[in-house]
């Protein structure tokens, strides 16, 4: 019973975080699914479903269909819907069933694009991941296919790892960017938030990127090493946008070797070639997370008992516990279920598998600062701020959200 | 109604065997309904003379839930009820799961009902490389399993994978393992071999099949051999099989 949830969700799975990474970017998402769940990734988990249109598609995917493996009738739909609606580009995403039956997504994107002249690409989805496998590796293909040769451009960044999911509506991350913009910065995109992909297409322009979740990783990887744009990893949540603002700028003024290593032999590589190891898309260096460079912090290192415990995804919620650990002098314990949390955390800060071991872990916090739906395993002695987390509880707290409110 | 699987490498005789058996149990007025549970779909090509029968599969890919009974169906030779299972394209799809769809509509659109067999023969693809192709032994569809081997290696190796497999599945209530046909390739030290076999698995070799070019030239004409050539002695050696089968089933009251 270690790893079964009776009380709290999980995570959102990979084709969530697909959907929402793609959903403005103008292109047509194809979830390969027999469509018995896809109000999850629609509606659920997609807080701009009413209020804004998107190209996303289901197969329809029947148990026939894949014991015969009708891959030409997954293509022909998609071919005359494209045809009809002229997409930017087709994304394929897989779900469990195409997933089991091997099903060959590179091979059909391929063939779409050849027979479209539209750009297509898949993510390699299987519905048993979490969003943050699905938007990373999303977010990685649009910088792929869709960045071209720059100019690099003095303090202009790009945001990347942004959606819904993490970050709410659209005036929570107008509000991150304004943070930045007090410190000179010119944002040039947000990956992938309230701009085009013509904005996106500019990426390469910045001197620096900033990766505000762990989302954002695999795309800054391909940005760095197309372009040699150096990246960091910390969100400029209030009151921690100074010290990001500092580090982005020298950030800036160092070369990126990755890039001058490969300089020699780049020139023969269009962006859709970049070698893309899975492992090699998630790696960060300590040296690029921001919140993980303790200076002189008195609080760093073990704590048998926090003052605070934060759960959630590693980015955001590392950079909340650098801000209150500086400005409370209070100590933060982070508690994450994510997949990806390599290279994200502090030595403080413990990854969690399944709620009984979460609720072990709450029965001696004090104050918790978590997603509202993970109160009922909460101790009822502690204190506890809700921080709705969309890819954790979907809508249901969508207009309280990032209110922090006292509840107990 | 007694219900057979056969089993063994690919290219050892199976379909071959089993239409010719199919057709000797026939010939004793016994309603026979043989069902070929591969891809390829030709299990029961010599029993319907080469005509064309449409499989379970692509009816259903193309009817869908208007699917019907009788479209599955044709009427083969000595009145043996023949159905093909059917299967993707190769390089595509599922074949096993296709195999349990299959077998799975049949009974849906009520195939044993209706048709009655007295025995109905499943003839399955080469070995049990996934769940699909175990689905003939499971409970409710096959009680005993035959595997047809040679003395050849290969052929013992399958039919030793074969044999694991039911002894596997022994606590899921899956079909028992009914023994083992020798279909001779004249190799040396061939019934020591299957004998040992047989052994290793503690059962029997319940029958033994001359290697005869009559069975090659009756294929050649599209038709089991019993059809063709009723009075050979190869044919005999099918009926006395058929025999062996029906007795192996009933020994331990099982079929």
């Amino acid at each position: 019973m270690r790893q079964a949830y009776r009380i709290i969700p999980i995570y959102t799975a990979d084709v969530s975080g697909v959907c929402s990474a793609l959903y403005e970017l103008g292109g047509m998402t194809v979830m390969h699914d027999p469509s018995g769940c896809n109000s999850t990734y629609n509606t659920h988990d997609e807080i701009r479903w009413y209020d804004q249109d998107s190209l996303i598609f289901i197969s329809g995917l029947t148990d026939i269909d894949a014991i015969m493996g009708n891959d030409e009738k997954f293509l022909r739909d998609i071919e005359d819907v494209a045809e009809e609606l002229k997409p930017k580009f087709i994304a394929l995403a897989s779900s469990p069933i195409p997933f089991m039956n091997g099903t060959d997504f590179p091979g059909l994107a391929r063939a779409l694009t050849a027979e479209t002249g539209i750009p297509a690409f898949s993510v390699s989805t299987s519905g048993m991941h979490d969003y943050v496998y699905g938007a990373g590796l999303a977010l990685s293909e649009i910088a792929r296919h869709f960045t071209g040769a720059a100019e690099k451009r003095k303090r202009k960044l790009n945001l990347l790892g942004v959606t819904p999911l993490d970050f709410g509506p659209q005036p929570m991350v107008d509000a991150m960017k304004r943070r930045l913009e007090k410190y000179g910065w010119e944002i040039l995109s947000t990956w992938a938030m309230g701009d085009t992909l013509e904005d996106l297409s500019h990426a390469g322009e910045a001197e620096v990127n900033l990766v505000v979740s762990s989302v954002g990783i695999p795309a800054a990887n391909v940005l760095r090493e197309k372009f040699g744009t150096p990246f960091l990893v910390g969100t400029p949540v209030e009151g921690y946008e100074g010290e990001i603002s500092d580090a982005l700028e020298k950030a800036a003024e160092s070369p990126c070797e990755a890039f001058e290593d490969k300089k020699e032999n780049s020139a023969e590589k269009s962006g859709a070639q970049i070698s893309g190891e899975q492992e090699e898309l998630w790696k960060v260096t300590p040296d690029q997370v921001i919140y993980l460079r303790k200076k002189d912090s008195p609080l760093s290192g073990f704590i048998p008992t926090p003052d605070i415990t934060l759960i959630g995804e590693p980015v955001t919620m590392g950079s909340l516990a650098a801000v209150i650990e500086q400005k409370y002098r209070k100590k933060v314990q982070l508690l994450c279920s994510l997949e990806i949390t390599e290279g994200l955390l502090r030595q403080e800060d413990e990854v969690i598998r399944g709620e009984e071991a979460m609720e072990e872990k709450l029965k001696t916090a004090r104050i918790i600062v978590a997603d509202p739906l993970y109160r009922p395993i909460c101790p009822e002695s502690a204190t506890f701020y809700e921080m709705p987390h969309i890819a954790f509880s979907g809508r249901i707290y969508l207009k309280n959200l990032y209110n922090f409110r006292k509840t107990t | 109604m007694i219900r057979v699987a056969v089993y063994g490498k690919g290219g050892i005789g199976k379909s071959t065997t089993v239409s010719n058996v199919a057709a000797a149990l026939a010939e004793k007025g016994m309603k026979v309904m043989q069902i070929g549970c591969d891809p390829k779909a030709d299990s029961t090509i010599l029993l319907r003379h080469g005509k064309k029968v449409p499989t379970v599969l692509d009816l259903y890919n193309e009817k869908r839930q208007d699917l019907k009974l009788a479209d599955m169906v044709q009427i083969g030779y000595g009145g043996v009820v023949c159905v093909e299972a059917g299967g993707p394209t190769p390089g595509l799809g599922c074949a096993g799961r296709g195999i349990i769809t299959a077998l799975e509509k049949l009974k849906e659109t009520g195939a044993y009902e209706t048709y009655k067999p007295d025995i109905v023969l499943y003839d399955v693809l080469g070995d049990v490389v996934c769940g699909g192709f175990s689905m003939p032994m499971r409970k409710g569809y096959a009680d005993k399993v035959f595997i047809i081997t040679s003395g050849e290696n290969m052929a013992i190796h399958a039919g030793a994978n074969i044999a694991m497999a039911v002894e596997n599945f022994r606590s899921r209530g899956y079909a028992s393992l009914g023994g083992l046909i020798l279909n001779r390739r004249n190799v040396p030290r061939e019934e020591e071999k299957v004998r040992e076999l047989a052994e290793d698995f503690h059962t029997q070799v319940v029958g033994t099949l001359s290697r005869s070019d009559l069975v090659l030239a009756a294929e050649e004409q599209g038709k089991t051999l019993l059809e063709t050539y009723p009075e050979s002695e190869m044919a005999g050696e099918y009926r006395t099989l058929a025999e062996q089968i029906l007795n192996a089933c009933r020994e331990d009251g099982t079929c």
